[in-house]
């Protein structure tokens, strides 16, 4: 029994439950939507937003906000454009520069953030500006088509039949749960979220986590827009517009809070499909396309809502059971009188 | 960062020293407040018990009391920001009820807290009169000549020369204390509560303060003065009320009391209870500690620590022994001096450098500083060093529950701890966690900062016990407590400090918990220099 309340209670059930919720009322809405290419497609759909929202996750897990990977990822599809089409780079080097390129954006978020001391809302709501500035600069405002032939296999390539973007995602999701969970540095990201103080005070360098969290973001966006890139064989200063958003999105409805120190990676990820999911299904169905903007919010407001109440039911529930012999108390603990 | 009351938590029984209140015969000056039998309560605790005090017009009615005793809660009271639970509050002779400070400025009540309330943007004038500010007569817009006029006419009646044009921000923290006051008398108080009004003073400005004062007393208005510097309430107070753990001990005119009887109030005589202190002092030396001065009001300190020892550091609350503490532990940068840990000269300049050096730090508020509420289970006790769970350059989880079930253990902490948030644990607990965190990360010198505040007296013990422990094991301890019984129990030694100086080491032994008073206070300070220089006044 015990193992049961546990589950209801850990991080994932929130999530998993709304995904599990939208997948049954699509597949009632509609047969297309539980087949193999359907399912395929929502993948590879799901797979950009799902990238950049490792980076985003890991920058709120330390109470920070990242609005700028949409920017970002247009910038590299322009300047992984510029490199191999008309500077004739090979398409790996190109790659490998803007993913450096990615992780100089990063750290020029996170400098600001942090040392700079300036919150990272207001850092990256002006990068937001400065990138995608930059890729209309460095384009002239044109997009830039057929870039490369072997550009496009990055995207609708497949090993073993597994179309690769799925596989980008399993394994940078893989190495980023693993990161969070046995790594220092994963820890410290959530302990400088959970309580700052504290971590300083345990001997973390508060600054060089966050800095780290926004180089992350820097790169994963990077790798997103590259996907971006090869799925149109382009690049253009008008992609990935609001791909900050919905990454966030996918964090938030995976559960992680915006005060940092909740969260974690898989459940970013059940976030990221809840939401292709269903813009999937209301696709699937004909609705028209101003439909999702307010879907999605709903879905977020709902996603959280449920993951707030849920604290209370996990709460109830093992009240009911009395597990534990300590306290049982409401999560503020026992108030403690501040008077002098 | 102020203590909680925990006078619910003590066991022994107190004898309370008592002064019989008298009725002041003489004084023909009319009652302006008075406080008939007000309680008040915090959950878990009684701030206010049964107080009653009366404050007179042209009154410098002093409030002193130690940590806890319910000063600033009786304050506040006043100024109508807490609503007593019971008993009443008259005003000139008829009962008011206070449900905000806006109440009590109708009533005439301002309050100076120890935080400034001004704008350092704006000027003089534009604080003073902000919130209210003038129109000009029969035209559109702000009279700002009037109000000038106005400011200069406050500032001149209470002899302050600043220019009400001045930006705020330009003048200095006594001058900002100046114009704080001629706010509040702006408002046409007609009693001023002062909460440790002279924290921020130095010598002269503090005369220049109770010149004031007395000029404001003479002018009819009553001041609440509370502060902890007995020598300076008598220099000015006409009436002091003693409380202690929310009592009323005493309330008389200054004239009837001396200092030692106002201590003796403020303690209380108790029946000594029963530490569990072992000496385990080596000559050895831990730390030592050579004129050290920071940004933060530690200046010039030089302590030595002994392997083994527990080395009090005792004083008011503001004296600066928390700074003292983050001095050593790398939080702050030193300006100036050296410090030394086993004979080798060590520079922190952050937390960390400290933790690997072999620092502790419990700090004095938990929940703000010590303990992660995001995680569960084992990682609280294993955040500061986690290079001591790394296996194979990966985090080895299953040596961190190792870890934490060892700990759990060692320090019995409730087991629940192991598999929930902390957040779910008693306040006890939720300390032997952070200590068990400085045990994991094999301190030396453990700095230990009011360690049993808001604890139950078994985790108390138990505190004591570990300290013990610690000791026996060569390892150092920094004890910073404002529970003087208790540190002059435990500790070895006791430095006395204030204004973020040490002024005076000695045994623990050969220290009473009144003279410990009486240097943190300044009674002994002022004592001495009334022998020296005649008179101050």
């Amino acid at each position: 029994m015990n193992r049961i309340v546990n589950f209801f209670r850990s991080a994932i059930i929130g999530p998993l439950v709304a995904l599990i919720i939208a997948v049954v009322i699509i597949s009632l809405t509609t047969d297309r939507f539980l087949t193999t290419q359907n399912l395929i497609n929502v993948s590879l759909q799901v797979s950009t937003v799902a990238i950049a929202a490792i980076g985003s996750t890991l920058v709120i897990l330390t109470a920070g906000i990242d609005l700028s990977p949409g920017s970002a990822a247009a910038l590299t599809t322009c300047v992984l454009a510029i490199l191999v089409k008309n500077m004739g780079l090979p398409l790996p080097v190109g790659m490998l520069a803007v993913l450096v390129m990615g992780i100089g954006m990063g750290l020029f978020n996170g400098f600001f953030s942090t040392y700079g001391r300036i919150p990272s809302f207001v850092v990256t709501l002006a990068t937001m500006s400065i990138f995608r500035g930059l890729a209309f600069l460095v384009t002239e405002g044109h997009p830039i088509f057929t870039v490369s032939p072997y550009l496009e296999d990055i995207f609708y390539g497949k090993l073993a039949g597994i179309p690769l973007p799925f596989l980008y995602m399993l394994v940078l999701y893989g190495i980023t749960a693993v990161f969070l969970r046995n790594t220092r540095s994963g820890r410290a990201i959530y302990a400088v979220g959970g309580n700052e103080s504290a971590a300083h005070l345990s001997g973390i360098h508060v600054n060089r986590t966050r800095l780290l969290a926004f180089i992350l973001a820097g790169l994963t966006a990077a790798i997103a827009g590259v996907l971006m890139a090869a799925r149109l064989n382009s690049g253009s200063p008008n992609y990935g517009v609001g791909l900050e958003l919905a990454a966030i999105a996918a964090a938030v409805i995976g559960g992680a809070s915006l005060a940092g120190g909740h969260g974690n990676i898989i459940s970013t990820l059940l976030g990221a499909f809840t939401v292709g999911v269903v813009q999937n299904g209301l696709n699937l169905n004909a609705v028209p396309a101003a439909w999702q903007n307010i879907t999605i919010g709903m879905i977020i407001i709902m996603a959280v809502g449920l993951d707030m109440w849920r604290g209370d039911f996990g709460r109830n529930l093992s009240r009911l059971f009395s597990f534990g012999g300590d306290k049982g108390q409401a999560p503020k603990g026992e108030q403690e009188q501040k008077e002098e | 960062m102020t203590p909680a009351a925990n006078k619910s938590l003590r066991p022994g029984s107190f004898f309370y020293f008592i002064i019989p209140v008298e009725e002041n015969m003489d004084s023909d000056s009319p009652t302006l407040w008075e406080l008939r039998s007000v309680t008040k309560e915090f959950p878990g605790v009684r701030a206010l018990d049964d107080v009653s005090l009366t404050i007179k017009t042209g009154e410098i009615h002093a409030l002193v009391g130690e940590n806890g005793s319910g000063k600033s809660t009786l304050a506040k009271c006043l100024a109508g920001v807490h609503q007593p639970k019971s008993g009443q509050l008259l005003y000139k002779g008829e009962p008011v009820e206070l449900f905000h400070p806006f109440d009590a400025r109708e009533h005439g009540v301002a309050t100076i807290y120890q935080e400034f309330s001004l704008v350092p943007t704006l000027s003089v004038a534009e604080n003073i009169f902000l919130g209210r500010q003038l129109n000009r007569p029969m035209k559109v817009g702000l009279d700002w000549d009037e109000m000038r006029r106005r400011t200069s006419t406050i500032l001149d009646q209470l002899a302050i020369k600043i220019d009400p044009d001045a930006v705020v921000r330009s003048l200095s923290v006594a001058e900002q204390q100046l114009i704080e006051i001629a706010k509040a008398m702006s408002i046409d108080s007609t009693l001023l509560i002062m909460d440790e009004p002279t924290a921020a003073l130095g010598l002269l400005e503090t005369q220049r303060l109770q010149e004031l004062i007395r000029r404001l007393a003479g002018q009819g208005k009553a001041i609440l003065y509370i502060s902890h510097r007995l020598d300076e309430i008598f220099q000015i107070a006409d009436r002091v009320t003693v409380l202690k753990d929310g009592r009323c001990v005493g309330s008389n005119p200054i004239s009837e009391l001396g200092m030692n009887d106002v201590i003796r109030m403020m303690i209380g005589l108790e029946i000594s209870q029963h530490y569990p202190k072992e000496v385990n002092v080596t000559p050895e030396t831990c730390l030592e500690v050579t004129n050290i001065s920071t940004g933060t009001g530690v200046e010039d300190v030089s302590v030595e620590i002994r392997v083994g020892e527990v080395f009090g550091l005792g004083g008011m609350v503001g004296a600066g022994r928390t700074e003292i503490a983050l001095a050593l532990f790398g939080f702050d940068q030193l300006t100036r001096g050296e410090i030394r840990l086993y004979g080798k000269p060590v520079h922190f300049s952050s937390p960390s450098d400290a933790i690997r050096a072999g620092v502790g730090l419990v700090p004095e508020n938990r929940k703000e500083d010590g303990l992660f509420f995001n995680f569960e289970g084992p990682p609280n006790i294993t955040m500061s060093r986690l290079e001591f769970l790394v296996r194979g350059g990966f985090l080895s989880l299953s040596k961190e529950e190792q870890a934490g079930r060892e700990y759990v253990r060692k320090l019995n902490i409730t087991p629940s701890a192991l598999e929930r948030s902390v957040q779910y644990l008693s306040g006890g607990n939720q300390q032997k966690v952070v200590i068990a965190r400085w045990l994991f990360s094999q301190a030396k010198l453990l700095i230990f900062d009011e360690p049993t505040q808001g604890v139950d007296i078994g985790a108390k013990i138990e505190v004591y016990n570990v300290i013990n422990e610690l000791t026996s094991q060569g390892i150092s301890v920094l004890l910073i407590s404002s529970d003087y019984p208790e540190l002059l129990a435990m500790s070895d030694r006791i430095a006395v400090v204030r204004d973020g100086r040490v002024l005076h080491i000695s045994d623990a032994e050969k220290l009473t918990e009144h003279r410990l008073l009486s240097i943190a206070s300044g009674a002994e300070l002022n004592h001495q220099v009334k022998y020296q220089a005649g008179s101050i006044l």
